[in-house]
């Protein structure tokens, strides 16, 4: 049943900290923290949650997952679900590892394939860019009145904070666009608009004594205003001042810090935003960090589709290659979900030189975390314009990340305004993906 | 009475008459009903005259002339704008003694064509009226009345985008005349930051963006808009002059808005049923909208609108590659830059070349064919309107006729999207929500109040400022704020205006004015000057011409020549800003342009101030946010941000410095950050820590860093 009632109890200060302290005591062996948002997330974990799907296979497998988001809509014909006769883009076809078929704009990619599953019946019918990335992201349409969370707010209503300072969720090229949803702020992933600089500002220019001078006295003069917040935005900024303390307090800092990583790393990801985003965001899960989303814009292709894949989608294959081995070097991958998700996908008809957006059916790919290796789920038709079977919608691509990330999906929990929702808007995990 | 009654089921008869029915509502459950009440209809608002523009040959005190027409006059500077278009911001002073006098006169004569304070009047009690029969009908009340200082800090933030000095906020408190707040919106929504306050607002609903598609640089767009706003456009004018832009980017700014989906035609007709009616049709590009009555013919047909219009002189395009080939010496990145600009055009042609999709299904039309312009229609009355005649039959004509169209009174959602957006912009939420789906207008918190502030847009000729002044001196606008509502479990029905966190450009433009005080007010940099180097003559691409451009955006960019009127911004090439401004020499600290928010890069960089705190990437409409972040907060404490607050040479912190007394520097720090006086336990607080080691810099540092401080109350 539902968790948030618990997180209710606990709006009271008093009680919510007298709670965490026994919650922090017994489970953690910690004292209590002066800033104990996130501690009380964590002791807002279920524990006796039964999740209807954790008998199924594959759950739970994936402790951390790697979201990336190409924006603009990939070309699923041009890219993972190749198509001879009359829907065959410039690209020409190449038997891969893994027993399946990549264009050949995939080079690096085909060298991995034995590790990828591709899903080529992902089916929407949303095909306006704003609103497709937004279901891509969070498994549901866009409202007007109600904004949904990502994955990483799920698990950690679910499953709690990942890391005692890190943030669970981080963005990378990305602002965090309300992905708490409807959690509490925060939930908010941590946006980092520009991997090559990581977290920026984190040491206070002025001394220790003058630091310690100023935050004491911030924290009387506020209390008038943001001490007696009832406004949930400013009560959600109270946090962050608080999330924001602790977090430069913390050693674990140095996750941001790609200075860190060798030359040789470095340069087999590359200088793009898109390779040091996935350097990034390697970094992180490996650090504690549950969900990491890194976006990267140009896949638009409705002309010089040819063009745009070499450059575009050449700097993809590389870096998503690269990200592959890189955690299965490091014995990462069976336990890290790697998912390739864009907007929609691109009409089958070639036309002045690119295509149309086309929501009907679309290519996926998921790596690691538990899913099979070298494996093709579902398929498009002859032409790549509708789903021949196995129809899978961005709901339940959302379910079977949930469940790879061992969170209780088809199970309500009651949002605030009071309803009832579920994790991939109550649609089923694709289970066939697992090995 | 009765009368009275009568008119009243009339009126919202006809409101639901003239809503889209909408079939199948997803979303599982509604927000409970507002309790319909039966009001009588607001009095009527005596429409605005016709303005004529005021044009003068301005003499200087070196007996330079210029001729342009007046545009504003506030503190020590005056506006004014030439033919071309151009705009000129200087001080007053700068004036021959006569025209001094002249100019003073001129902001008379503009006032005579506002609302008068009887209707401003009139229109604002009506607005009270309304939202107090909704209130009262479901149990609840409006707000107890904003205190001056709220007021003060509100209405500084929302009409001229940032917080008061401690000078304007100490000139306001202890005023105590009887009409002060009145005078006080008259004063700020007559001055130059109104502008770039509106400009900021635009720039998130229009999408002004310095560059579209791949790096083509749309400065002149910025700054037709800025002059545009400067010289008091109305709303339907400015639309219509975007929808119906002719020629090349580079000698009319004003292509810019149709130019941004030049590649992408039918995304940009999505766009603009958006940002202009309220219209969400973009599901209907795709196929029959799922919730709606839209068909997805009826969006092929508003599309062929502009199938005639062409975007892009690819045959230019290619002559001016083709000259650049034979000559190696000539650089390509600027050749390339000339291409752009010359090829990116707003032409009309004699064919509407639209056709319905190859995969379209539907039984209402043939894929393939041609597509027969036609305009959508909210209700069935609708298409007996007159601008509903329209004439399809010249291609050529077709998007002139579509403007027509668009941006008439008449236009069943053009006024009110207009007016429910701008409710927003002062209240926090729409009248209707969300603001870009009005279709059906029973939507709104109240109907009736929504069609009185569609009335007062008509009466006010479109006139933002003057709609704006009726909210402003309502008695609702001035009501204390409310929290957050919770819109999943009912509606907002306008106790007072929300709390809200500051947008990232009043965040910025705040901590802008309290390092350089209103210095920065008058800081209007532009960067369209030099692209118009790069215009070829018409019909003219040789090499010649080419490289006789490339000469002149050379010498334009490197800071060599003057760029046409304007002043090279010592300091602004290096930060790749501005390469020209009017008004005063911008300010950098901390690698920081001290400029307001309207004259920077449009949007700014993506790990700018500005960026983090929600300015949006323009890609579509609305895409500001205020969603809170660790490294926004991170900013604030210890970045550039930071010590720009905690600085000694802070424009707020030299104000204090110049209070006698140790509490009075303290009440100085909090004017100028919080816009109110410290209470007695604040007083205390901060002067004991300013004798325990802290400096004055510090207290600055600690009030921009309070929840108050980010959000208007």
């Amino acid at each position: 049943m539902s968790i948030l009632p618990s997180a209710h109890l606990l709006r009271n200060p008093e009680d919510r900290r007298s709670f965490i302290e026994k919650c922090a005591k017994v489970s953690f062996g910690l004292s209590v923290l002066p800033f104990f948002t996130r501690i009380a997330e964590a002791a807002e974990a279920p524990g006796a949650v039964t999740a209807p799907n954790a008998g199924l296979p594959g759950f739970g497998k994936a402790k951390r997952v790697i979201f990336l988001q190409l924006n603009g809509g990939m070309s699923h014909i041009d890219t993972f679900d190749p198509k001879t006769g009359a829907s065959k883009g410039p690209g020409s076809i190449v038997s891969a590892k893994g027993d399946m078929q990549l264009t050949s704009y995939l080079p690096q990619t085909a060298k991995i394939s034995d590790k990828i599953t591709v899903i080529r019946s992902m089916t929407a019918k949303v095909g306006v860019h704003a609103s497709a990335a937004y279901l891509m992201r969070t498994g549901f349409e866009q409202r007007g009145t109600l904004q949904h969370p990502t994955i990483g707010a799920w698990a950690q209503h679910f499953l709690g904070a990942s890391h005692k300072t890190l943030p669970s969720s981080v963005t990378v090229n990305r602002s965090s666009n309300h992905g708490n949803g409807w959690f509490p702020a925060a939930y908010s992933p941590l946006p980092i608009l520009n991997p090559a600089d990581g977290l920026l500002d984190t040491k206070s220019p002025v001394g220790e004594a003058t630091v310690a001078k100023r935050t004491g006295l911030l924290a009387e003069l506020d209390s008038s205003f943001g001490g007696k917040a009832t406004d949930e935005s400013v009560k959600s900024y109270n946090e962050f001042y608080e999330s924001t303390f602790q977090l430069m307090k913390s050693t674990d800092l140095k996750a941001f810090d790609l200075a860190a990583e060798s030359a040789e790393t470095k340069a087999r990801y590359g200088k793009s935003k898109f390779g040091q985003g996935c350097l990034l965001a390697r970094r992180l899960v490996e650090n504690g960090v549950r969900f990491v989303e890194v976006a990267i814009g140009g896949w638009d292709m409705h002309a010089g589709l040819d063009d745009r894949l070499t450059d575009v989608g050449g700097d993809f294959d590389r870096v998503y290659a690269t990200l592959i081995q890189d955690l299965e070097s490091k014995g990462l991958l069976d336990t890290t979900l790697v998912v390739v998700a864009s907007e929609f996908g691109r009409k089958p008809s070639f036309e002045g030189g690119g295509r149309g957006h086309h929501p009907l059916v679309f290519s996926t790919v998921l790596a690691g975390g538990g899913v099979k290796r070298g494996f093709v789920f579902g398929a498009s038709d002859e032409k790549g314009y509708a789903p021949k079977e196995n129809g899978v919608s961005p709901g339940s691509l959302h379910a079977t990340i949930a469940h790879a990330a061992g969170l209780p999906v088809q199970t309500d929990i009651i949002t605030p305004a009071g309803r009832p929702m579920q994790v991939g808007n109550k649609a089923a995990p694709q289970t066939g993906v697992f090995a | 009475m009765r009368l009275i009654a009568l008119f009243a089921c009339l009126f919202l008869g006809l409101s639901a008459q003239g809503a889209v029915k909408k079939e199948g509502k997803k979303d599982a459950k509604k927000a409970e009903p507002v309790i319909k009440v039966v009001t009588p209809p607001a009095a009527p608002v005596a429409a605005l005259g016709e303005r004529a523009a005021i044009w003068h040959e301005w003499t200087d005190k070196e007996g330079q002339k210029l001729e342009a027409r007046f545009c504003g006059l506030a503190g020590e500077y005056i506006t004014l704008q030439s033919r071309d278009g151009r705009t000129f911001h200087f001080k007053l002073e700068m004036l021959s003694a006569e025209d001094a006098d002249f100019a003073k006169n001129c902001v008379e004569r503009n006032r005579t064509n506002s609302f008068s304070p009887a209707i401003i009047a009139s229109a604002a009690a009506d607005i009270d009226r309304l939202v107090g029969v909704v209130l009262t009908a479901n149990k609840q009340s409006l707000n107890a009345p904003a205190t001056d200082e709220q007021f003060l800090r509100r209405i500084y933030l929302d009409a001229a985008g940032r917080v008061p000095t401690a000078k304007e906020a100490s000139a306001f408190l202890s005023s105590n005349a009887p009409d002060k707040r009145a005078k006080l919106i008259d004063e700020l929504v007559f001055s130059p930051s109104y502008t770039m306050q509106m400009f900021n607002w635009m720039a998130d609903l229009l999408r002004v963006k310095d560059t579209f598609a791949k790096g083509v640089p749309a400065f002149t767009f910025e700054d037709w808009l800025k002059a545009r706003l400067a010289a008091d456009t109305p709303w339907d004018k400015l639309v219509s002059e975007m929808i119906t832009a002719d020629g090349r980017l580079c000698d009319n700014g004003a292509t810019g808005f149709m130019l941004f989906d030049a590649e992408m035609p039918l995304d940009g007709v999505s766009n603009l049923m958006t940002t202009f009616l309220g219209t969400n049709m973009a599901c209907a590009q795709c196929h029959d909208h799922p919730l709606a009555e839209w068909k997805q013919r009826d969006f092929y047909q508003m599309a062929a609108f502009f199938g005639a219009t062409d975007g892009k002189d690819e045959a230019i395009g290619s002559a001016i590659k083709k000259a650049v080939r034979a000559d190696a010496t000539v650089p390509k990145a600027a050749a390339l830059k000339i291409e752009q600009m010359n090829t990116f055009r707003m032409e009309d042609t004699d064919k509407q070349k639209l056709t319905f999709p190859k995969d379209y299904k539907y039984k209402d039309a043939k894929a393939g064919d041609p597509v027969t312009p036609s305009l959508i229609a909210w209700s069935k009355g609708d298409k007996s309107l007159p601008i509903y005649n329209v004439n399809t039959k010249t291609p050529s004509q077709l998007r002139d006729e579509f403007a027509r169209w668009l941006t008439s009174p008449q236009n069943p959602r053009f006024a009110t999207n207009i007016a429910n957006r701008i409710w927003k912009k002062a209240f926090g939420l729409g009248v209707i929500e969300p603001v870009n789906d009005i279709d059906d207008l029973t939507e709104a918190s109240s109907p009736e109040l929504m069609a009185h502030l569609t009335f007062v847009m008509k009466a006010a000729k479109f006139d933002l400022r003057e709609v704006q002044r009726v909210i402003y001196n309502s008695k609702t606008y001035q009501a204390s704020a409310s929290a957050t509502p919770d819109l999943g479990k009912a509606k907002y029905l306008f106790n007072g205006p929300l709390v809200r966190r500051l947008s990232a450009e009043q965040v910025w433009d705040s901590l802008i004015v309290t390092a350089v005080g209103t210095y920065a007010d008058n800081v209007l940099l532009r960067r369209g000057d030099d692209l118009k180097a790069m215009a070829l003559p018409a019909g003219k691409v040789t090499l010649a011409e080419v490289k006789n451009a490339v000469e002149r955006t050379k010498k334009a960019f490197s800071g060599g020549g003057k760029a046409a009127g304007g002043k090279k911004a010592a300091g602004g090439s290096a930060l790749g800003l501005a390469n020209g401004y009017d008004g005063d020499k911008p300010i950098s600290r901390f690698s920081m342009m001290l400029a307001r928010a309207s004259e920077l890069p449009q949007p700014s960089s993506e790990t700018h101030f500005l960026r983090l705190w929600g300015q949006g990437d323009r890609l579509l409409a609305d895409s500001a946010t205020n969603d809170g972040s660790v490294p926004q907060v991170l900013q604030m404490m210890n970045g550039s941000v930071g010590k720009l607050v905690a600085d000694v040479r802070s424009a707020a912190v030299m104000d204090a410095m110049k209070a006698k007394t140790p509490d009075g520097e303290v009440t100085s720090l909090y004017l100028s950050y919080l816009s109110r006086k410290p209470t007695n336990k604040e007083l205390i607080a901060a002067s004991k820590s300013l004798k325990d080691g802290l400096a004055l810099t510090d207290l600055a540092w600690v009030l921009a860093n309070t929840r108050e401080f980010l959000f208007v109350q």
